[in-house]
């Protein structure tokens, strides 16, 4: 039997923007998430503002929940995970397992919001150290502190003086695996930035960069900002090596608009990560059976007009599941996959009432 | 081929604190590694009134490539900031002296860095923290204020040019009479002996008009926008007033100017202290009689000519018009244009101070940017360089002359030229 109900996987904010878009439209909605809570990865990595507005994660992530919640056409399944799926576009038969009870779900479409993970920068081939210097954080550690407004050293808890980003970690590298932009960084960096000299005042911050990639308003919603009214230093050139000499770390590269080595210590170095497929994605995509690019991720077929369809009939994807996106990609992606999702219920529908 | 060998740092003889320490291996003499950004210095020259669009640089670069000063130095705006960044204190640097607020960056910079404001700021915080500042500038400021012009003369001789006009010349100061033009000769043409010749040009062509014209003589002041701008602004205060002062004893409808800096003083910063002004240049004035000029012109003038866009006419003010309306006036001249010219005009070196700093800018630049223009004259073919600021025929025949044109080019001011095809 057909199905009319479309069941979305991940409860970030590709995942709830599809759900309240089916539901808004008239259709049902099942949710699943393997946490045992909403929000997905800005909640679950305590993102304090959201770029590049600094609006408040847990007030933009509450409306977006508030409005699922609140919608009986949404049925929502935390805690649960997907195990098995059968059948093609219009009628599936998906298993959800939800503390070892598994359960089988019809839907006629399926949407993959599974989204990233950041770059794990042990896996860095520069020699920034993360794991060997309390004082080298990446930006999901900078992100936990600012959102409890304590800007510190973790070695010793002293307030930092002099801090420095160093960009593109784990992106746009053959070594690594990952030639592509994670898009977000820049941003993310400026926007931290911004806040840190909120904090600390007297800071000094400096953004070590190979390309500043500030595109659309980002450049005058952040970039600007953050150098003209927040005296951001950013410095062409990235760090080769983090080095520890006593209390300090030590960044070592090449300045290269002076054509000079460059050896400055620094309070507290943070590594803007990238973003990588995550396990939830690269499992699902399995699971269905969806193409990956050689990345993990899972690809868009239809690009650059269609950006939600995968290789299999009636499965979609939304957010990063697809590869580096901002909240707004996202988002966008999320309504444009509901659309679509929904075309495919209503179609095999009417043929099945036809036959 | 042979090997290119390393470029190496080494000094012949090094004396540090009167301690010889000559020696091979004095090698890499100056500093490579960065070791600290120093912020200090970019947070006081940021945090001046003017001075705060140096902090917005996001290293483009598209300053480079049009800064008069890099071409024949290495200097240039996004070098500043990024020297700044690494410690340096422009305050303490020569590179505080070498802009001559040409403008041409500004024009190009996506971010509106703005070093017209700048260096200004920088100059005058250098001149009020009791910094050295170059001998010959300190020399124009002094005579400037003793004596109301730069070369140190009599305030009395100023009108002396007069004399050798040929045409009487309306001094206010003895016949008190309402006028329609108040012309403001400027320092140049009051006492330089080419510049002279210029003032007399004017004379004769608005007498040849039927102007009822008048000078200041004795009581006109240096106009003090180059002093300002050079971070004078005490000084340049303190002429404003005194010339304000003047101006209001007199009636008259328009103030005309010879010079493009008196131009823009009397447009821009006299209005801020009070003193506001029907102004124009000689060649905006003079191309707004061009119907009554033209039956005048009646000799020919063969020559190739190009002309030489002042800074602050040209990028300042706009007018880019006017002076090439009155060359082509002329019977007989053919106007060519230099490579750079109009918007992208290529500065002579005078403006911003550059006048009063030519021997110190020696030691950074391997050729005057006056002989740098002149080789562009050359190069289209120009008989004559015409030009319209009183800071350049000077500076421009000593650079014919140092370049080795001399016989081949000849600097004229368009006055001269106007002057020229009037004689019959």
């Amino acid at each position: 039997m057909p199905s009319d109900s479309i069941l979305i996987v991940g409860g970030g904010p590709a995942g709830l923007e599809a759900a309240r878009g089916i539901a808004e439209i008239g259709y049902k909605a099942i949710l699943v998430e393997k946490r045992d809570r909403l929000g997905g990865t800005p909640d679950e990595a305590s993102y304090a503002a959201l770029t590049p507005h600094f609006k408040n994660t847990d007030d933009v992530l509450g409306a977006m929940i508030g409005a699922i919640t609140s919608n009986p056409l949404v049925e929502i399944r935390t805690g649960s995970t997907v195990k098995e799926c059968s059948g093609a576009a219009g009628d599936f038969a998906v298993t959800l397992s939800k503390d070892g009870k598994e359960e089988v779900v019809s839907t006629g479409a399926i949407i993959l919001a599974t989204g990233f993970d950041h770059f794990d920068p042990g896996r860095e081939t520069q020699m920034y150290g993360y794991y060997e210097h309390d004082d080298v954080i990446t930006l999901v550690d900078a992100e936990k502190m600012l959102k409890q407004h304590r800007f510190v050293r973790p070695s010793n808890g002293a307030v930092p003086k002099r801090i420095c980003f160093i960009q593109c970690v784990g992106s746009r590298d053959r070594q690594i695996g990952n030639e592509y932009c994670s898009k977000v960084c820049c941003g993310i960096a400026s926007k931290q930035a911004i806040e840190i000299r909120q904090i600390v005042p007297d800071a000094n911050v400096f953004i070590f960069y190979i390309d500043m990639r500030m595109y659309g308003y980002w450049e005058n919603q952040l970039y600007w900002p953050a150098q003209e009214q927040y005296k951001v230093n950013y410095v062409k050139g990235i760090v080769t090596e983090v080095l520890k000499k006593g209390d300090k770390l030590v960044v070592r590269g090449e300045d290269t608009t002076m054509g000079r080595p460059m050896e400055i210590p620094m309070d507290l170095v943070i590594l803007s990560v990238g973003m990588e497929p995550s396990t939830g994605t690269k499992a699902l995509a399995k699971l269905l059976g969806v193409r990956q690019n050689k990345y993990g991720f899972i690809e868009a077929i239809g690009e650059p007009m269609d950006t939600v369809s995968t290789s299999v009939e009636g499965v979609f994807v939304a957010g990063a599941a697809a590869g580096p996106k901002d909240l707004e990609d996202s988002t966008s992606m999320a309504g444009a996959a509901a659309m679509k999702a929904i075309a495919t219920v209503r179609r095999k529908s009417a043929i099945t009432a036809k036959v | 081929m042979g090997i290119t060998k390393p470029i190496v740092i080494e000094k012949e003889t090094a004396v540090v604190d009167g301690v010889d320490i000559s020696g091979a291996w004095n090698r890499m003499f100056e500093q490579r590694v960065i070791w600290d950004y120093d912020l200090r210095h970019m947070e006081k020259v940021t945090a001046l009134e003017g001075g705060e669009s140096l902090g917005w640089c996001y290293q483009c670069a598209k300053c480079i490539a049009v800064c008069p000063v890099d071409i024949v130095g290495d200097y240039g705006p996004r070098k500043i900031f990024r020297k700044l960044q690494t410690g340096m204190d422009l305050l303490e640097s020569s590179d505080l002296w070498l802009c001559t607020t040409c403008m041409n960056c500004l024009r190009v910079c996506p971010k509106e860095v703005n070093m017209v404001e700048i260096m200004p700021a920088a100059r005058e915080q250098a001149i009020l923290d009791g910094k050295a500042i170059p001998d010959e500038l300190q020399k124009a400021f002094d005579n400037i204020s003793k004596y109301g012009n730069p070369q140190g003369e009599s305030a009395r001789k100023r009108a002396d040019w007069v004399k050798d006009a040929g045409v009487p010349v309306n001094i206010l100061p003895t016949t008190k009479k309402p006028v329609d033009v108040l012309w403001y000769v400027g320092s140049y043409p009051s006492y330089h002996g080419r510049g002279k010749d210029a003032a007399k040009a004017m004379a004769r062509i608005l007498a040849a008009l039927g102007i009822d014209f008048g000078i200041l003589a004795h009581e006109e002041k240096e106009d003090g926008d180059s002093v300002r701008l050079a971070g004078e602004k005490g000084l340049f205060e303190m002429l404003a007033e005194e010339n304000i002062k003047v101006f209001n004893k007199y009636r008259f409808k328009k103030l005309v100017v010879t010079g493009p800096h008196e131009y823009n003083a009397f447009k821009h910063e006299y209005p801020k202290l009070g003193g506001e002004y029907d102004v124009l240049h000689y060649t905006q004035f003079l191309a707004g009689h061009l119907e009554q000029l033209k039956p005048l012109l009646r000799k020919r003038v063969s020559a190739r000519v190009t002309f030489h866009d002042p800074c602050y006419l040209g990028r300042h003010n706009g007018e880019y018009v006017a002076p090439r309306n009155l060359l082509k006036a002329i019977p007989g001249i053919d106007v060519v244009e230099m490579f750079r010219c109009k918007e992208n005009g290529y500065c002579c070196g005078g403006g911003g101070g550059g006048m009063w700093l030519d021997s110190f800018s020696r030691d950074f630049t391997s050729e005057r940017l006056s002989e740098r223009r002149v080789r562009e004259a050359v190069e289209v073919g120009a008989d004559i360089l015409a030009v319209c600021c009183p800071y350049e025929v000077s500076r421009f025949e000593d650079a014919v002359k140092s370049t080795g044109h001399d016989g081949k080019l000849v600097v004229r001011d368009i006055l001269e030229l106007i002057d020229d095809s009037m004689r019959m």
